[in-house]
């Protein structure tokens, strides 16, 4: 072999020389004289700061920027004016779909819905919602983490670290099909520990999703019985406090410790509770799990309600290719096709339950489109002014709030900014959102910055 | 050509030239008598400025409209028959596509047109064409004030060193020493030999170093500190597994991967040539320079398709909508994707962002990105991929030389032809239908005709699929050389400034090819009328005067040694990116890599000479206070591997690792195909022992083995990679197949192989996993985890055999597990 061929076996001769020789040559430092700080669960729950309306959260993300004009936020004006000249040589486009009013509030909901309305006496619109920046990347995780230019922790981390979680064998903070960017489920400097699980893939390509059956890989030990396999596991953890002891300061060492714990306990509890198939037929079909359309969001969002019965304290469902600049008619009916009926079943399944009264269920995108039109049958981003919907959990359903202007380009009433609506979910979640800090050097850092006042008129 | 093709671009300008001296005699001839009355007979109705009206936005009544074409792409393309739309429309081939709509034309017209169009569709109707567009772009960016607000714009000057105060051996440490000094902070002294021998080979190699390097380094570091780095530095940097180390992480950026992606995400068999040649490029050394051209402009720079060649599948390897209907609309996203690429990868520059409407934060506007826009919309991709429903946009691969090898497998002579045979089964079948639905559709029975109409696009699938497959064999089974990459256009041209980037809201303005104007390098070279202009782009970005290149590279060669860029935002230096921490150093390394002729190996072996690389990694507290994040590198960071690493690892401690390339990849052996439908995961899956930049890289089906340690999403072009900590990584080190056979097989090395037995076989497991012997403490872990894994085993009924043998796997695993396996200090 070339001397300088990169060889890795040696000789035994070799193997033996050198362990002879072994403890000579190596100096350790002396062990740590900080302490390693023994550290309790972090999952284990923590009291609100004031009673909470909501327990957990399922939040239907809808990734691309949906249509606002073509969902939820009814524009006759901009039907009637249709085609004038709008900005920038663009032709104001009314919206193709017919708006109806539902229940006994009367929500404009758009026909591309016609499941999820018959919840609008549930639904709590924002119309007047308003983000930064009207590029996907940096609103995506602004949406998630209310930062768009710093790494800072989700949404979902900052949840389950103000309040730990119900069921420590299931992580508290999952994401079901989480599309490119971990930052967007990412802790930051949170414990890692607070960061999601993603739990399978997501593709854009819908033959690998489907193919994905398998919801989490490698959860059975098929080589060791549960006691054989704890006594390996305290012997692995030993060999982590140690490396932990000698770092001093390693966040990503004492992640890996907890992952293992909560690795190992998922083991048992993970396939009871996202086995769906264990469900009713009526159940399933509730979810339009027995539509081919309906089939892959209808067994998400059933995952999501077990998960959330389970305990789960964040729960995260994707759905993506919303970036409607063409083919909007075609590609938005696909799209509300596949999501409508399973929204509507999990809304109506939480009810039956008797949990929607402390769930919180929040449909969002990150951001809206132009109520102008794009190659003729397409809109672009828009920032200034687009909505979304929450239900359950405290949230005062059957009414509209905000507005945007008479197109819908921007919110002009009541607006609500990013900050603004995390502040309001932290609220509901019992969180004040200012005093849900973390100390990180030498600075408090919160979800809200500096920014961020809870829409109260909204609340129940 | 040449001349008409100059003479193309020219009639772009509402210049009139006489057209007699331009088209030979008969050519023109032959236009007149049976070209132009055929158009008018049976195209101009719907397809000219005076018809009754314009069908799908397409002219036929002048030539520039007519290259230019409609909706769905050009109509004529001389010398093409497959690019001419026209030409598929009137010979009735593509059901969706069928023209005139009512009646097909007569054979012989059919000929004529086939016969103009392979001639080079000589074309006299030279008028200045009608502007499509209507709209107007108005630029809103001053460039100059742009450039004169932000740093990275601005070319870097060489900075002077600053005065050290004793610690360091180069300027580099200098000026990391006068960055501590201003906060009050000092750098930490050297690590100790075994941390540094494992960080330095996971940084070269990412592998482990052997025991034999581990033993040479640490006794030869104890007495010349600086004489060992350089021995072991020199001797790395000249192993094959340095490219394939670097390679990686360069294929990190080119977004490398071996299929479309998408919906369609069709099978790239022959991307793994772009993979080698990365590899290779970072074992030979070629400078950085040159890296540059080969993958923007190779094919411009060799004769006959080559090396260089191979190089530009760099720019063809990108995410495509191949299901897109619209040609036209593919051919700007495809651009786009490499436009996004190009500058991001290079200059760390968000170009793509100007494509709808000016830059919002950095003074590109919308006019630059289409004049970079022209100069790849000049150019072809050669991307392969089988036709068929899901993909409209297959086209022709490069064939290389013979002396090239296949990447797959030859078929024997009789294979060959039964799969001749069954193409020719195939296309019979198709037109059996085609004259089932033709007859259905004369007597009136739609509803038969379009049953028979889904079968045969099932039929057509399986035609396009076998087709890719047997273009790329030889009449005698052999497997042709064939690559991904780049060529030029017959006829270059300026692309139309789209409004909002749509492509059927062109300006009047053509955006003439070009380069950023906010970066200047003084290097920009005109392009001539006849060129894309990929050569002058691949000059302009590899200047030594640009003000960005060189800084972006070594701030990537930065944060692949240290964990992170001086610039963080290593793919952005724009305003929304993040500033560097220090400027001097940045600029320094800069220029330094300039004046090292683009060198990475010279450039790699300067820094990891420096004091700075070899601090240890050791907390200090009230340093910490200061800078958490290490910024300032007051300490080394501890780096967690990155999953080919970890992988690599576990195949390497068990002796298992096979270091020799495999020929090709899995996608090249299973051959052309789409992904999940023809092509499954099982195939892609195969286990295999070689190193993990060798495994197939499919889009949207990354192994799990490097998605689950946050391998780079291969869709997008992301140069620096995410840290996740999940429970779904600890059930793949105790539960995966993979891990569990690896620990089988660390556990036989051990006993078996190595002879060993007790202690002696406790240190080597120690040795092989963390490059270092085991503490006391866990030394005296490791004794009670035997005796009590034993125990458990027993009283669960094995035998003291089994219990004997499964107490060593499980140890081998939870050293393979635990955290310090996948660390370096």
């Amino acid at each position: 072999m070339n001397e300088l061929t990169y060889h890795f076996q040696p000789s035994r001769r070799l193997a033996l020389q050198t362990m002879s020789s072994g403890f000579g040559y190596l100096a350790f430092s002396a062990l740590s004289t900080m302490a390693a700080q023994q550290s309790k669960n972090p999952l284990t729950p923590k009291e609100p700061h004031f009673p909470a309306k909501a327990k957990r959260v399922i939040f239907l993300c809808m990734q691309g920027g949906p249509s606002h004009v073509d969902t939820f936020d009814y524009k006759p004006i901009l039907n009637k004016d249709s085609g004038k000249d709008a900005r920038g040589f663009a032709k104001l486009l009314g919206s193709p779909w017919d708006f109806n009013q539902y229940g006994q509030s009367g929500l404009p909901v758009s026909d591309l819905f016609p499941e999820v309305a018959k919840h609008a006496d549930d639904l709590c619109i924002i119309n007047s919602m308003h983000t930064d920046l009207p590029n996907h990347p940096q609103a995506f995780t602004q949406m998630h983490t209310g930062n768009f230019q710093f790494v800072r922790p989700s949404l979902g981390a900052w949840t389950l670290y103000g309040l730990g979680t119900e069921n420590d064998s299931l992580p508290g903070f999952v994401t079901l099909a989480p599309p490119n960017g971990a930052q967007n489920y990412g802790s930051a400097f949170l414990p890692a520990i607070y960061q999601g699980t993603p739990i399978g893939r997501a593709g854009r390509n819908r033959f690998a999703a489907a193919a994905d059956q398998t919801p989490i890989r490698n959860i059975e030990n098929k080589k060791l019985s549960k006691e054989m396999q704890r006594v390996q596991l305290d012997f692995i953890n030993s060999l982590n406090e140690e490396k932990l002891k000698r770092d001093q300061y390693n966040p990503g060492v004492e992640g890996v410790i907890e992952s293992y714990e909560l690795a190992f306990r998922m083991q048992d509890e993970v396939p009871n509770v996202l086995n769906v198939a264990s469900e009713s037929e009526k159940t399933k079909s509730l979810y339009g799990m027995d539509d081919r359309t309906t089939e892959a969001f209808g067994r998400k969002c059933l995952a999501a309600r077990r998960l959330a019965e389970s305990g789960v304290r964040f729960i995260e469902i994707t759905h993506g290719n919303w970036d409607h600049h063409r083919n909007m008619k075609a590609g938005l009916e696909r799209n509300c096709g596949e999501i409508d009926k399973p929204i509507s079943g999990l809304l109506q399944d939480l009810k039956d339950r008797d949990l929607l009264k402390d769930t919180l269920v929040v449909w969002a995108g990150e951001f809206g489109r132009t109520p102008h039109g794009q190659s003729l049958d397409g809109r672009d981003h828009n920032n200034r002014g687009y909505s979304l919907w929450m239900a359950g959990g405290g949230i005062k359903g059957g009414q509209r709030y905000g507005a945007t202007d008479e197109y819908g380009y921007q919110a002009v009433d009541n607006k609500v900014h990013i900050h603004d609506w995390h502040a309001t979910i932290l609220h509901l979640m019992g969180l004040n959102h200012e005093k849900l800090t973390y100390r990180y050097a030498g600075r408090d850092f919160r979800l809200t910055d500096v920014h961020g006042n809870v829409v109260k008129d909204i609340i129940a | 050509m040449k001349p008409l093709s100059l003479f193309f671009s020219i009639s772009l300008f509402p210049v009139l030239l006489s057209t007699a001296q331009e088209i030979p005699a008969d050519h023109l001839d032959f236009f007149e008598k049976n070209i132009r009355p055929a158009l008018i007979k049976h195209c101009y109705k719907c397809h000219s400025e005076e018809g009754d009206k314009i069908k799908g936005g397409l002219l036929l009544d002048t030539r520039e409209s007519s290259r230019q074409g409609g909706d769905s792409g050009p109509a004529i393309v001389p010398h093409s028959l497959t690019e001419s739309l026209l030409f598929t429309a009137i010979s009735y081939e593509d059901d969706s596509l069928e023209m005139p709509p009512k009646y097909k034309l007569p054979e012989s017209v059919i000929n004529d047109f086939k016969k103009w169009i392979e001639m080079g569709a000589p074309d006299p109707r030279i008028k200045a064409a009608k502007p499509t567009g209507l709209s107007t772009y108005t630029n809103t960016i001053d460039v100059e004030k742009g450039r004169a607000e932000h740093w990275a714009w601005q070319k870097p000057e060489m900075p002077d060193v600053p005065e050290t105060t004793g610690w360091g051996n180069s300027k580099i440490d200098s000026f990391i020493a006068a960055g501590l000094a201003e906060k009050e902070l000092t750098p930490s002294p050297a690590a100790d030999g075994a941390t540094l021998i494992r960080r330095i080979s996971f940084d070269l190699l990412g592998l482990p170093p052997s025991l034999k390097m581990v033993k040479e380094f640490t006794t030869a570091y104890s007495t010349d500190p600086d004489g060992a780095l350089e021995k072991v530095i020199d001797t790395l940097l000249a192993t094959p597994q340095y490219g394939e180390r670097w390679g990686r992480h360069w294929l990190d950026v080119a977004r490398y991967a071996e299929s479309s992606g998408k919906e369609t995400n069709a099978s790239f068999p022959f991307a793994w040539r772009y993979r080698d040649w990365v590899i290779d490029a970072f074992n030979e050394d070629k400078p950085f320079n040159e890296m540059i051209t080969e993958q923007i402009a190779g094919d411009l720079l060799e004769e006959k398709p080559g090396e260089k060649t191979i190089a530009t599948g760099f720019l063809a390897i990108g995410v495509k909508g191949l299901n897109e209907r619209n040609v036209r609309q593919f051919r700007f996203d495809v651009a786009d994707e490499q436009i996004d690429t190009t500058t991001r990868a290079f200059l760390a520059t968000t170009a793509s962002c100007a494509r709808c409407h000016d830059h919002k934060f950095d003074p590109v506007p919308m006019s630059d990105y289409y004049s970079l826009a022209g100069i790849f919309l000049s150019s072809n991709t050669h991307i392969g991929t089988p036709e068929g429903i899901q993909n409209r946009h297959s086209n022709e691969l490069i064939t290389l030389p013979a002396s090239f090898h296949g990447g797959g497998r030859d078929l024997p002579l009789p294979e060959a032809i039964d799969q001749e045979f069954q193409l020719a089964l195939l296309k019979d079948q198709a037109a059996e239908i085609q004259t089932n639905i033709r007859d259905a559709r004369q007597s009136g029975n739609n509803d038969e005709a379009n049953r028979l109409r889904l079968g045969l696009l099932g039929v057509n699938s399986r035609i396009g699929i076998q087709t890719a497959k047997l273009v790329n064999y030889s009449d005698s089974g052999k497997l042709l050389p064939k690559a991904m990459g780049l060529s030029d256009r017959s006829e270059p041209f300026d692309s139309q400034i789209l409004i909002r980037g749509e492509e059927d809201n062109a300006t009047t303005e053509r955006a003439p090819r070009g380069f950023l104007q906010v970066v200047k390098s003084g290097d920009e070279q005109m392009i001539s009328t006849d060129q894309s202009g990929r050569l002058q782009l691949a000059a302009w970005i590899s200047s030594p005067n640009n003000p960005l290149t060189a800084r972006v590279y070594v701030n990537r060669v930065w944060m692949w040694l240290f964990g992170e860029g001086l610039v963080s935002t290593v793919d952005n230096f724009g305003t929304t990116g993040e500033k560097p921490v220090n400027q001097d150093l940045l600029d320094y390394l800069a220029l330094r890599f300039i004046e090292l002729d683009w060198s990475t190996k010279a450039l790699i072996k300067e820094i990891m000479l420096t004091q700075t690389y070899r601090m240890n990694s050791e907390f200090r507290e009230e340093h910490f206070e200061k800078d958490p994040n290490n910024r300032l590198h007051w300490r080394a960071n501890k780096r967690r591997l990155d999953a080919e690493s970890i992988r690599d690892s576990i195949l390497a401690v068990s002796g298992q690792i096979d270091l020799q390339r495999p020929d090709g990849s899995i996608v090249s052996h299973l051959g052309p195909g789409f992904i999940g439908r023809t092509v499954s995961e099982v195939q892609l899956n195969k286990e295999v022992n070689y190193r993990s930049v060798y495994l197939p890289i499919v889009r949207d089906l990354v192994p799990d083995a490097l998605n689950l340690f946050d391998f780079a999403d291969p869709s997008l072009m992301a140069g620096k990679r995410e840290i996740t900590t999940v429970p779904s990584q600890a059930l793949y080190l105790m539960n995966s197949d993979f891990v569990q056979s690896g620990s089988e097989q660390m556990a036989s090395f051990l006993r078996d192989d190595l002879k060993l037995r007790g202690e002696k076989l406790g240190l080597t497991a120690y040795f092989l996993a963390y490059s270092r012997p085991p503490t006391p403490g866990e030394i005296e872990k490791t004794k009670a985890y035997f005796a009590t894994f034993i125990e458990a085993a027993m009283n669960e009924g094995k035998t003291r055999t089994e219990a004997l043998n499964l107490s060593l796997t499980t140890f081998c695993q939870a050293l393979i597990s635990s955290a310090e396996f996948r660390y370096i200090n």
